[in-house]
């Protein structure tokens, strides 16, 4: 039985040796130095680091940075990584959370890790990938890892304007990249086109089903996304047959128009998550490319990246809603109404998951991990932990699990889950912000703050910007005399929504 | 060009359009950002931006946005 990832890589970096395992269109890297990098990177951690601690990784989009992630593995560590593009604010928040003692950067990002508030040792990737391989080292480093140890600790955004980082162990990525590559039909033939950012939950595809399976993936570079005929050129020109996407970059070519140019000549399955899929742009999809597999993932970070998937068997139309479908293999889901009761069938209540796929907790935080994760209800006679997702749904009469929107306000918003509440304790630090309420126009897709006070929507915009990812600073800001309530006092969201353009 | 000046500066505020000329190249923006400008920037001057039109060289600068413009206009 596998006790880690890092039994898959032995394996696959012995049977695919010289096959490519990541490429990010200037430089390629085959299995075998794949495993020659996490190894030295592991023995050069591994003479100093504290064995179950964490390493903080801030590294580009290359073909380096998953080496470095399997590096600190190596050493009997864990790494959190952190997407260098976000503002310092953000990057400081991580770091408060993580308290690491090591944080391993590539060249590129140097002077921005040198600028943030970061107490520990800075060790640049470059000047460690070649340290001489100590296999007794790497031994001693790993022998206290066991399959429950954590793998990686990945940030989402907190109601309370802190982010929260889930603690993921090896056990629960391998239950979850077994179940997705068993649907998926995923072998050493594949290759993968990565969109999303490396240190995102939803790259786990990319990088792990090539480590499990011995398929390669081509990690497109950003910027290609904004230029979507430069992108189908890449996939033609890797021969990509699998996209597992967000939602959002499934939408972007068909909504500007790229099938009209060129089509991706080899691809087979596209999978896609994070958002609910608006059917109008699948169907695009599946006019060019009606031979392609299409599934719909459902799932929450603190599940291992997805808890259900549906494959699409027919061709949808522009208000086709796609059900979420069933529980990938050692996912357990329950729906259960306020009052804990189960839900009658049919009916909607809360989506619950339980299986070994649930994340250890929200590192450094227990209060908010015993709130979270909690001893199933419908269990009186042995522990059983579930995770209360937030999320609504219901079973259809083909047995197929819908979802129907969240029970509070957080939001998906271009692929990513965000508190609107979180938008506004960041607006109301703002000097000229009295009160503010966000809300989400999802037909239009525009994120919104309506605020009282003097400031300018430029004084606004620049402040977020240098505080918040891009995704989260809202687009439409509207300036008020006074918010609405309602009798209660509540500022009255609905009088507000009114107001969306 | 004070049209287009407008549509940007308020899309984001933050960028300093006047002067960049690597807004594609260097990431300034984004995906997100391109599918929002291209829906306002047809609209605001009636033309049409086709995929092959989206290639870093035009949407670079400010400049470079607005000799498309220019050109798809004429077209």
């Amino acid at each position: 039985m596998d006790t880690s990832v890092l039994n898959w890589l032995d394996r696959t970096a012995e049977q695919y040796s010289e096959k490519t395992v990541f490429n990010d269109c200037s430089r390629s890297v085959s299995f075998a130095e794949f495993n020659r990098i996490t190894k030295s990177v592991g023995t050069y951690l591994a003479s100093f680091v504290t064995p179950n601690s964490p390493v903080v990784v801030m590294s580009g989009r290359h073909i380096m940075t998953p080496a470095c992630f399997l590096g600190i593995v190596r050493a009997g560590c864990f790494y959190a990584p952190m997407d260098a593009t976000m503002p310092k604010a953000r990057l400081n928040q991580i770091i408060g959370v993580i308290k690491a003692d090591y944080m391993i950067v590539d060249k590129e990002h140097l002077e921005i890790a040198k600028g943030l508030d970061f107490d520990g040792k800075i060790i640049i990737f470059e000047d460690i990938v070649d340290t001489p391989i100590d296999e007794k080292l790497l031994d001693k480093a790993v022998s206290g890892l066991n399959e429950l140890s954590p793998l990686y600790v990945i940030f989402t955004s907190g109601s309370t304007g802190v982010p929260k980082g889930v603690i993921t162990s090896h056990h629960s990525l391998m239950c979850y990249i077994e179940a997705v590559g068993s649907v998926l039909k995923i072998d050493s033939s594949d290759v993968f086109g990565n969109q999303s950012p490396l240190d995102y939950i939803a790259a786990v595809r990319d990088i792990y089903l090539p480590i499990k399976t011995g398929a390669s993936t081509v990690i497109i570079p950003k910027n290609e996304f904004a230029m979507p005929t430069q992108l189908f050129d890449t996939l033609n020109k890797y021969k990509v047959t699998t996209l597992c996407w967000s939602v959002a970059g499934v939408e972007l070519p068909a909504k500007l128009g790229a099938f009209d140019e060129l089509k991706p000549e080899y691809l087979k399955k596209l999978c896609f998550s994070g958002s609910v899929m608006p059917c109008k742009y699948l169907k695009i999809w599946q006019q060019h490319l009606p031979g392609v597999m299409y599934v719909n993932q459902y799932g929450p970070t603190e599940a291992t990246a997805s808890c259900t998937y549906y494959v699409v068997d027919k061709t949808v139309d522009d208000d086709t809603v796609l059900p979420i479908g069933v529980p990938y293999n050692n996912y357990t889901i329950t729906l259960l109404n306020e009052d804990n009761t189960p839900t009658e069938y049919g009916k909607t209540g809360e989506i619950c998951v339980s299986g070994p796929i649930l994340a250890l907790g929200y590192y450094g935080n227990p209060e908010k991990t015993e709130e979270s994760f909690v001893q199933n209800p419908l269990n009186k006679n042995y522990r059983e932990l579930i995770y209360k997702t937030g999320d609504l749904g219901s079973y259809n009469s083909d047995g197929l699990l819908e979802f129907h929107g969240r029970k509070d306000r957080q939001i998906k918003h271009m692929g990513h889950r965000i508190e609107l509440s979180e938008i506004e304790s960041t607006a109301k630090q703002i000097d000229g912000v009295t009160d503010c309420c966000s809300l989400y126009n999802k037909a239009k897709e525009h994120l919104y703050l309506f605020y009282t006070g003097t400031a300018t929507s430029k004084d606004i915009t620049i402040y977020f910007r240098s505080v918040l990812p891009g995704f989260m600073v809202p687009r439409k800001l509207v300036q008020l005399d006074a918010l609405p309530t309602l009798p209660n006092g509540k500022i009255d969201m609905q009088t507000l929504k009114s107001y969306f353009k | 060009m004070d049209e287009l000046m407008e549509i940007l500066n308020e899309l984001r505020p933050d960028v300093d359009f006047e002067n960049e000329t690597a807004l594609i190249t260097d990431g300034i923006l984004d995906s997100f950002d391109i599918v929002a400008l291209v829906g306002e920037l047809n609209d605001a001057f009636d033309i049409e931006i086709k995929p092959n039109n989206l290639v870093p060289d035009n949407f670079n600068s400010a400049k470079a946005m607005m000799a498309l413009i220019e050109k798809l206009q004429d077209e």
